[in-house]
């Protein structure tokens, strides 16, 4: 991304370069090695689309250029030409079509230091003033007066309606552009563009050119039915993969016609003018026009990940980097503290991100690391077919056979060999996982997310919100040596219930936690809205609960002064008017604190001194109710004769409160179940270590295993290696902020695990982002952290979370069985053809028949493979280890060893077949039958590498594959029972002996490998205790 | 024993960060029994790098917040800014739960004659104790000197004589000894860290320390250094902060300075951040008491004691006297007397030195106090295993 960035900013600093650069060059060859090809930069081009319509019709027509293409975001034109004109004749031409349009008027404005080719009279700007052109980069120069003007707006006033539609209409809606789907043309036509159907065609020709036309439409048959296939999986494939992008309806608040509005943020013109407040997303480039501490975090567009300071002072200098443009607010950025006003400058594919997002999406989204290994393994598939071919084509010429005959026999082997339908099948699953994901309420943004989720190994979990609900209220209070606990709004003084006006000391207590509070009460009695911080807002519900008139008592003593907490200071003071000339002092914060400024305490209404043994006594008792993850407070007050006395250290203490955020329900089995699955659970807190540890104890954080805990306040403090070590063992970060969960995402990282992260606030982004998989939270969570995830969870339910697990290994699982599949039975397809051939035992196979079983048994089982049901251990084992390919050396070994296994019960049933029948089509029949059937039948072995149906496991059912293989099994049966299906495949009628054989060749070999997996399974078993002791906690 | 030789014995100041280490584990004890007096705990520490790490293993009614007590213990010594501070230092704990215990457990205080029996020793384990009549406090000499400057080391930094202090320090005190008997001071060395923004030049750090550090701590002592007498002042340079910035630390690494400067035998295990119920630490107590009253009774002029401990035996499964040949009366006959005279067995210790409620009565923490300049030794704090209640039964 970054160097991307760099990339964008670089052409807008020659873009905005000083009227000197533009004298000295219009146009430039950047590159013109080959001959009849050079590539300009053109002064001015870079995106101004005027000037490329231009550049492009002008020269289109002119004599020796070829083709004109120019590129707005790069600022460069590629002009294929006549290689008889020479380069400088291009140049001049190029120039001549820029210079020809440049009127005098806008020459003028070149010395005026502003873009001289905005400028360009074009149909497309006619009418509008320069300025008003969207791209224009250099604002942050221009005084906030000089940018409304230009862009005829007002501070005050804002865009007027008509204004907003005739703007609207002219620079288009404000939306990020998106890649183009692929049309259902190129899908289709994608289909053909592969090296196996090219063999197809090949071979399809050959026929033709000797004669077998039947062989040449069966096998064109094959070529539709495959790019059919693929066509149909693909188209699905893609609409549901860009459906994965489309971000959630954002609005934004504008000023239009003088008043504050609330806007789709689609609907935003350059002009309007948008009001910042902590939270928004930017929803345009914007010019600042006021900042009160206005912060922002620009880690989307420049990737830093410490919010920027914005100021509205104009800058000096035009080609100043993005991230130091501190007056100019990007869309896609966050406000995270203060508020400002800004004036919008550019909109949708104008905007800075939209023109990253641009460049990026000419291309397509990059492969995943699991297609790419795909396409590898394809490839190299198709080489080794084509090299056994090869060999089986130069043994059977060896052998006396016709090269014709061997080329159309080496070429349908080799087109039957290939596992053609491996990169259908991987979309497919892939789709179809998002899909079943989306059912969950699991929202999948990234097609990679989904394998990524298959190989997590840790996964940090927010305390606030995610596992708990975010919602605070008393559970416990202190006061007067007496400990009381709360349930169901009730108070219990030792195990009995009892009224809070009874006790002088609990009630004072409740009146302070009132005044010295900021909530706002709203609405009637009985129907309260409390707007305030949650553990404010829980004591207010305290006091409601205890029959306190909350209203009444603040309006008796009226606030006067508030002192905040702060860094040296962990209290927070108020200072209430009392009626008559006095003054009451109400004191709330850190018990160890408050209790150092308090001289005295009450019992019983009676007003006592505080000795020693008494402080002894109520620290012990905030310690244990720290230590029961509490949220402690405590309460003091004093009231004084005179408001000029100053509060002295003589406070009264009252008592301590004890506040908890319950933890959601289900949240320990959810634990539970991370931990069967081998995923690591790591919990992120603000909180003290020791509340930290009674949730991680309640949650089972770390399973039977010792508790870890890092306590820091400054984690980017520490050495990065350190943190690295110490990531690894942690399961509770306490007292850290929301900025923390970066540096703990990059260690996780460090030390090669495969981390997701779940979070909901602005400050989550950054660490979301750079998490393997970033979760978000749907309902809950902020529009940053939605836009950044990989996952995002709709209902906040983190137990779709293990659900999406699930799915990942299981998608990861499928594609695994599918290859299994295609590349066993198409090895077994060689390696009958290569026996047979090598023995003498002439082509067991003809071309059709090769052709058939390409048909029949490669795409269907395979497919159906890729839909099977989760298998039942997928969530009781380890993670897969993200490093290892996903086809193992010794997994080929075990594929190799399985169509050996096919091999042999075919060509024992050819052998058969030919020392009764001889070389013939009755043969060839009972080896084209034997190897169908046996490769079906492999499909129900490809099921499990673990479970087979000697394992006394089962696996769930998948209808697809049964009725994929008895459709296939039909079609097997109906080419020798179907007498025009049998003659045109060469096919003859089996005899019961036949039967019987061709039933033992291809059930034995099935039967075998089964049997095989036992010791397999036992050998995987033994190297999965072997490494138990470094696997993850809990595995 | 040999007669002329020279001995050194070493202290630490607070802010060393083994003793850091040390403290933090008490502290931890401390907390436990102040909650809950039948808590098991074994609280280890190590820092290293800025970052503290804790092991804690309890089983306990209490619930306490470690990493707080933990930075609570660092800025009351001296950390409160620079690199390594109470505020931003990075805490690390692991915490694992044993099983619990039952509850209500036998309080030593009331246990019966066979219930004492009951409760052995749950390790093989060597415990010594030592006494001298070198020192008012009945310690040997060079020990009693290294820890009376680290404390007037700590103290100038504390009552801001010396500003610039910064809380790490070492102290040495080399001691010639003629026939048996210290004889002058031979060497004294100081290592005492500065603060990075205060450093002063060595010169004036040495004057400075010998006014402030030196001279008052031998205020009162019959041997003074003397115009021979060796002062190092920071032999290795100037350290700058010093502390756990700049060298790690671990719990029990300081078990000479915690008993007797190794001018008798001491054993291996740690002291610091155990529960009473562990024998090798008030083992070490017990052996302590002993030794002290055997040198107050005047049965000798320096005596060792050594119980050794079997798992399964309450008892010790013997008392080993050694008077180094200054006894009035064979060391068979002095072990013969303090093995009538004093009950060794561990629930016994508990309920002599009343270890499970000390915690208790003193705010500041008892055991965190035992972790600083001696756990053996100290007049300044009352301990019971310091009292010479029994000499006189024992003449």
């Amino acid at each position: 991304m970054s160097q991307i960035l760099d990339h964008a900013q670089g052409h807008s600093i020659i873009a905005a370069a000083s009227d000197e650069a533009e004298r000295r060059w219009l146009v430039r060859v950047v590159h013109a090695a080959v001959k009849g090809r050079v590539r300009f930069e053109v002064n001015g081009l870079y995106r101004c689309e005027p000037v490329r319509l231009r550049i492009e019709s002008e020269l289109a027509h002119r004599a020796g250029i070829k083709q004109v293409s120019a590129n707005i975001l790069t600022g460069r034109l590629l002009i294929i030409f006549d290689p008889i004109h020479g380069i400088e004749e291009i140049r001049v031409l190029v120039e001549q079509s820029l210079e020809g349009s440049i009127p005098t008027a806008s020459k003028q404005r070149l010395d005026a230091n502003i873009h001289p080719l905005h400028s360009l009279p074009s149909t497309a700007t006619a009418g509008v003033r320069p300025a008003l052109l969207q791209g224009q980069s250099n604002w942050h120069v221009l005084p906030a007066d000089v940018v409304l003007s230009d862009l005829e707006t007002s501070r005050e006033h804002g865009l007027g309606r008509a204004s907003v539609q005739l703007r609207l209409h002219r620079y288009g809606i404000n939306r990020l552009p998106k890649a183009l789907p692929r049309s259902g043309l190129s899908i289709f036509l994608g289909q053909f563009k592969s090296l196996p159907v090219i063999l197809l065609g090949v071979s399809a020709m050959l026929s033709a050119a000797t004669g077998g036309f039947a062989d040449a439409v069966v096998i064109l048959g094959v070529v539709m039915i495959n790019a059919g296939t693929g066509y149909a999986a693909e188209s699905q494939s893609e609409r549901t993969i860009n459906a994965l992008g489309e971000s959630v309806q954002q609005n934004a608040a504008v000023i239009r016609d003088a008043q504050l509005a609330e806007v789709e943020a689609e609907v935003m013109v350059p002009g309007d003018i948008l009001v910042l407040t902590p939270g928004t997303q930017v929803a345009a480039d914007a010019r600042l026009l006021e900042s009160r501490n206005l912060t922002v975090d620009e880690s989307a567009l420049t990737g830093e990940s410490l919010p920027v300071i914005k100021r509205v002072e104009s800058l000096d200098e035009p080609d100043v980097p993005l991230a130091d443009r501190f007056n100019m607010v990007y869309m896609g950025t966050v406000v995270t503290g203060g508020s400002g006003l800004a004036v919008v400058v550019a909109t949708g594919g104008h905007t800075e991100i939209g023109t990253i997002q641009t460049l990026v999406s000419e291309t397509r989204p990059p492969e995943t690391p699991m297609q790419r290994q795909l396409r590898t393994l394809g490839n190299q598939m198709v080489l080794l077919s084509v090299g056994i071919c090869g060999v089986v084509y130069l043994i059977g010429l060896a052998r006396g056979y016709g090269w014709l005959q061997m080329l159309k026999t080496s070429i349908s082997l080799a087109v039957a060999a290939i596992p053609e339908g491996l990169p259908t099948v991987a979309t497919t699953t892939l789709a179809l996982g998002i899909r079943n994901m989306r059912r969950h309420r699991v929202l999948v943004r990234h097609l990679d997310a989904v394998e990524t989720l298959g190989a997590m190994q840790v996964i940090c979990l927010d305390k606030t919100g995610t596992l708990t609900f975010n919602r605070m209220s008393v559970l416990a209070i202190y006061s007067g040596e007496r400990r009381i606990t709360l349930a169901n709004d009730m108070f219990y003084g030792d195990g009995v219930r009892m009224d809070p006006a009874q006790s002088d000391e609990l009630l004072r207590l409740i009146h302070v936690a009132v005044l010295c509070n900021e909530t706002e009460l709203n609405g009637d009695a009985g129907n309260y809205a409390l707007k305030g911080s949650a553990t404010e807002n829980a004591l207010v519900h305290l006091a409601l609960t205890a029959g306190v008139e909350v209203g009444m008592l603040r309006r008796r003593y009226s606030k006067v002064q508030v002192e905040y907490r702060a860094e040296k200071h962990n209290f927070m003071r108020t200072t209430h008017t009392t009626g008559g000339a006095g003054k009451l002092v109400a004191v709330k914060g850190s018990p160890a604190e408050v209790l150092e400024m308090c001289g005295w305490w009450i019992k019983d209404g009676v007003r006592l001194p505080l000795t020693e043994t008494e402080r002894t006594a109520i620290l012990i008792e905030n310690d244990r109710m720290a230590g029961e993850a509490l949220r402690v407070l405590g309460f003091a007050y004093v009231e004084l004769a005179h408001a000029d006395l100053l509060p002295a250290e003589e406070l009264i203490w009252l008592g301590m409160t004890g506040m908890a955020d319950p933890v959601r329900q289900g949240m320990r089995e959810l634990i539970a179940l991370f931990h069967q699955a081998g995923i690591d659970t790591v919990m992120i807190t603000g909180d003290q270590s020791a509340t930290a540890y009674a949730i991680g104890k309640e949650l089972g954080i770390s399973g039977s295993e010792e508790l870890n805990i890092l306590d820091s306040i400054r984690l980017e403090q520490l050495d990065p290696e350190v943190l690295t070590g110490l990531a690894q063992k942690v399961n509770i970060f306490s007292r850290v902020s929301p900025a923390n969960k970066l540096q703990i995402m990059q260690a996780l990282q460090r030390a090669g695990k495969i981390a997701g992260m779940t979070g909901d606030g602005i400050n989550d982004g950054p660490a979301l982002k750079a998490a393997d998989i970033g979760v978000a939270m749907g309902g809950i969570g902020t529009d940053v952290a939605r836009n950044v995830a990989d996952v995002v969870l709709e209902d906040d339910n983190l137990h779709t979370m293990i659900v999406a697990v699930s799915e990942g290994r299981t998608i990861y699982d499928n594609i695994r069985k599918s290859i299994h599949f295609l590349t066993a039975t198409n090895l077994s397809e060689i390696m009958v053809m290569l026996g047979s051939i090598g023995t003498g035992l002439g082509t067991p196979l003809t071309t059709l028949q090769l052709l058939w079983i390409n048909l029949v048994t490669d795409i269907f089982p395979a497919l159906a493979l890729a839909v099977e049901p989760p298998e039942p251990d997928v969530l009781h084992r380890p993670p897969r280890d993200p490093k290892e390919p996903l086809v193992k050396p010794s997994d080929f070994k075990r594929y190799g060893l399985e169509s050996l296994t096919m091999t042999a019960g075919s060509m024992a049933s050819y052998g058969y077949a030919v020392a009764r029948y001889g070389i013939g089509p009755q043969a060839r029949t009972a080896a084209f039958m034997t190897l169908t059937m046996a490769q079906l039948l492999h499909a129900y072995s490809c099921r499990s590498d673990r479970s087979g149906i000697f394992s006394g496991e089962t696996l769930g059912p998948n209808p697809y594959l049964n009725l994929a293989l008895g459709g296939t099994a039909a079609l097997q049966l109906a080419s020798v029972a179907v007498p025009g299906l049998r003659s045109l495949l060469g096919n003859t009628l089996p005899s019961p002996i036949d039967w019987v054989m061709i039933g033992a060749g291809s059930a034995l070999p099935f039967i075998m490998n089964e049997a095989s997996k036992g010791p397999v399974m036992k050998r995987k078993r033994r190297q999965g205790l072997l490494y138990s002791p470094t696997s993850p906690a809990g595995a | 024993m040999k007669q002329d030789f020279m001995f050194t014995s070493e202290s630490v100041t607070d802010g060393h960060p083994d003793k850091l280490c040390d403290q933090v584990s008490d502290a931890i004890i401390d907390r436990y029994f102040q909650q809950d007096p039948f808590s098991r705990v074994v609280a280890e520490c190590a820092v290293s790098k800025g970052i503290l790490f804790i092991a804690a293993r309890f089983a306990s009614l209490a619930s306490i917040d470690i990493s707080s007590i933990a930075r609570q213990v660092i800025g009351q010594i001296g950390y409160e800014h620079g690199d390594f501070n109470a505020r931003d230092c990075t805490v690390m704990t692991s915490l694992m739960e044993l099983p619990a215990l039952s509850h209500p457990q036998l309080d030593e205080r009331e246990m019966s004659e066979g219930e004492l029996e009951g409760v052995t020793a749950r390790n093989q384990a060597n415990v010594f104790g030592f006494a001298c009549n070198q020192s008012a406090a009945m310690m040997p000499l060079p020990i009693w000197l290294a820890h009376k400057l680290a404390r007037r080391l700590t103290a100038a930094r504390l009552q801001k004589q010396l500003l610039y202090l910064a809380p790490d320090g070492k102290t040495q005190v080399g001691v010639a000894y003629r026939d048996g008997r210290p004889h002058r001071i031979h060497s004294i060395t100081l290592v005492a860290s500065q603060r990075k923004e205060a450093l002063q030049n060595l010169v004036s750090l040495r004057d400075d320390l010998c006014q402030h550090v030196i001279e008052p701590a031998f205020l009162g002592e019959e041997l003074r250094p003397d115009v021979r007498t060796h002062i190092f002042i920071n032999p290795d340079g100037p350290i700058v902060d010093g502390g756990p910035a700049l060298h790690s630390g671990l719990t029990g690494r300081k078990n000479a300075v915690d008993t007797y400067g190794e001018y008798s035998r001491h054993s291996e295990s740690a002291l610091s951040g155990k529960d009473p119920s562990r024998i090798d630490r008030v083992g070490a107590y017990a052996a302590r008491y002993a030794a002290k009253n055997v040198v107050a009774a005047d049965l000798a002029q320096a005596c060792e004691v050594h119980l050794a401990y079997s798992i399964g035996i309450a008892r010790p499964v013997s008392i080993q006297v050694d008077s180094f040949g200054t006894g009035t009366i064979p060391d068979t006959e002095i072990a013969a007397r303090i093995q009538a005279h004093f009950d060794f067995r561990p629930a016994a210790i508990i309920r002599t030195f009343n270890l499970r409620y000390q915690p208790q009565l003193y705010r500041g923490g008892f055991y965190r106090r035992l972790a600083v300049y001696g756990q053996v030794g100290r007049m300044d704090v009352g301990l019971p295993w310091e009292s010479t209640d029994k000499a006189e039964l024992l003449r």
